[in-house]
Parts: structure tokens; C-alpha cells; sequence
């Protein structure tokens, strides 16, 4: 018996399940495939150090872009809020984050995209 | 698994585009979550909203640029002309010479123990016979590796040895005796088994 439908469909759509099973089977590669290659992808940034690079160049893009002031003063209204005694990791990473993902400038996003293609291209061929 | 076979031209841009903001992603989401562990250590050591002082308080904490005094005002050179008691021999000893002293007076520290050793060594060649008679002393010198030094020589002449051998508690190899080296320690009880 089939545990796997592929995105979008359900049984309903074929009239008996042996149809299912070659089309299952392609697609399964294909996902295969893609999660294979952005593992290798990502274990290739971190052997290379380019990950580490990344960090730091979007630490400091985000630091001079005055990013980091403003999340600071979010973290401060949420202190306010919660009690500076009481205040845990969590209270702050569940209200900074989403604001914080947000409010990322579009030059600093362009920029770490050029050079994350860049490493791609390079690296994935 | 070969990258050929994964290669670029297997997928379309839209996918490698989004795999690139996947990418971009993760590095902001580490980005936010280190600022949170930065901001929540500040506000648990204390230091989060220093920079939030009045002017007032400020002023307390000005660096003070006064002779006699460092940064923080206090009096530097206190200690100059003071004595101190020795709690072992009770001498009054000057501030700065205090911890050498105490050193040797203690028979601590890395030098007083080769000073008594070297004591021991001159007191020996002028102390001789008493010292043979000191069966029961064999483990006062048991660290002391070097004392042996003079000893080995006069005790092993007969048997034409060099230097140095092992002295083994309990020779089994006898004839293997002379072929290792190291130093003789005066604890050692030589015994020898003649074939």
C-alpha cells in the first residue's frame, strides 16, 4: 500500500493505485536529488569557510546599516515589558526574530544573494 | 555520490534561486538569534542599559588624573616603605622582598628546594660515616634523584660499570642488569644473582 502521495494529489485522482507507483518513484528522485545536492551545498560552504565569511559579512553589513540599533531597541521595549529579572532568550527570540527577518534592509539581502549565487554557480557544476 | 550527477544544469534557476534565499535565510535567522543571546547575556550581567546614565552618576566614574593617585583614585605606592612580620620565623621583612623571603623560609617555591638539595650534597661530603648508618633514612632522599650522584661511584667501583644502570628491587635478568640505563636511587636495594 502507497504511505507517499506526491504534492497536490490524493488517491482520488487515479483509478487504481497502480498508477501511482512510477510516477511516486520519479518524483522521489527528483526530492531526493534536490535534498542531496543542498546538503552537499551546505557542507560545502562550511568546509570552504564560506559560511563563516557569510556570517560575519552580513554581522557587519547589518551592524553599519544601523540594523543592529534598531532590533536593540526592540529588545529594549520587550525587557520594559517582561521584567529585566524575568526575561528569558526565548521571550526575545520569539518577539525580536520575525521583526528583526523583516526589517533587513533590501541592499544587505541583494548583496549576500550576489555572492551566495556566486558560490553556487561556482561550486554546484 | 558523484556531483556530476548533481549538477546545475539539472535544475532550473527558480530552483537554485531558492535555494540561494534558503541559504540567505538561515544566515539572517543566525544573525537575529545571535543578537538575542548578546542582548540577554547584557541584560543578565548587568551591562544592557549602562549607556542609558545620567549625566550625574557619570560624573562619578571620571577617570582621575591626579599625581600620586591611578584611574581610579586610589593610592598606588602605599606598600613602599611598609614592613611586614614573617609568620615563620618572625622577622620584620620590607613589602617587596617579602615574597622571596617567604619562599625560603617556607621550603617552597622552585628555588629553596634546590638551595637545601645543594645544602645537603656539601653537608654530605664533609658528613660522611654518620650518613651509612641511616639505614631508616632511605625514604627521606627517595625524590631526589640527583643525590646519588657521588655514591654511585664509590659503591660500584669494584665492578667496573659505567656510570649509570638501573638498581632493580628485584633482578631477574641479572645479566641484562647492566644494559639499561638510569640513575641509581639511593632506596634501591641492590641484589645479585651470580650464575
Amino acid at each position: 500500500s502507497l504511505k507517499f502521495l506526491p504534492r497536490g494529489l490524493s488517491s482520488k485522482h487515479f483509478v487504481n493505485e497502480t498508477y501511482l507507483q512510477p510516477h511516486i518513484s520519479v518524483l522521489t528522485n527528483t526530492m531526493n536529488k534536490e535534498a542531496r545536492l543542498k546538503a552537499s551545498i551546505n557542507q560545502k560552504l562550511t568546509e570552504t569557510g564560506e559560511r563563516d565569511r557569510l556570517k560575519e559579512l552580513l554581522r557587519a553589513k547589518l551592524t553599519e546599516c544601523g540594523w543592529k540599533d534598531q532590533m536593540k531597541a526592540q529588545c529594549k521595549d520587550v525587557i520594559k515589558q517582561k521584567g529585566l529579572e524575568h526575561v528569558t532568550v526565548e521571550d526575545l527570540v520569539v518577539e525580536v526574530t520575525p521583526k528583526g527577518r523583516a526589517l533587513v534592509p533590501d541592499s544587505v539581502k541583494k548583496e549576500l544573494l550576489q555572492r551566495i549565487r556566486a558560490f553556487l554557480t561556482q561550486h554546484a557544476s | 555520490m558523484k556531483m556530476e550527477e548533481l549538477s546545475v544544469s539539472s535544475l532550473d534557476n527558480s530552483k537554485l534561486e531558492a535555494m540561494a534565499q534558503d541559504i540567505l535565510s538561515d544566515l539572517v535567522e543566525d544573525a537575529c538569534l545571535g543578537l538575542c543571546f548578546e542582548v540577554h547575556r547584557a541584560v543578565k550581567q548587568g551591562y544592557f542599559f549602562l549607556d542609558d546614565t545620567d549625566q550625574e552618576s557619570m560624573r562619578d566614574f571620571e577617570i582621575v588624573d591626579q599625581p600620586g593617585l591611578d584611574v581610579f583614585g586610589q593610592v598606588y605606592n602605599q606598600w613602599k616603605n611598609k614592613e611586614c612580620v614573617c609568620p615563620n620565623c618572625n622577622r620584620s621583612i620590607a613589602a617587596s622582598r617579602f615574597a622571596p623571603h617567604l619562599e625560603k623560609c617556607l621550603g617552597m617555591g622552585r628555588n629553596s628546594s634546590r638551595i637545601a638539595n645543594r645544602r645537603i650534597v656539601t653537608g654530605n661530603n664533609t658528613n660522611n660515616k654518620s650518613e651509612s648508618d641511616q639505614e631508616d633514612n632511605d625514604d627521606v632522599n627517595d625524590n631526589d634523584w640527583s643525590y646519588g650522584a657521588e655514591k654511585k661511584g664509590e659503591a660500584l667501583d669494584f665492578l667496573h660499570v659505567p656510570q649509570k644502570l638501573i638498581h632493580c628491587r628485584f633482578s631477574v635478568f641479572p645479566h641484562l642488569f647492566f644494559y639499561f640505563t638510569a640513575k641509581k636511587r639511593k632506596s634501591d636495594k641492590v641484589l645479585l644473582f651470580y650464575p
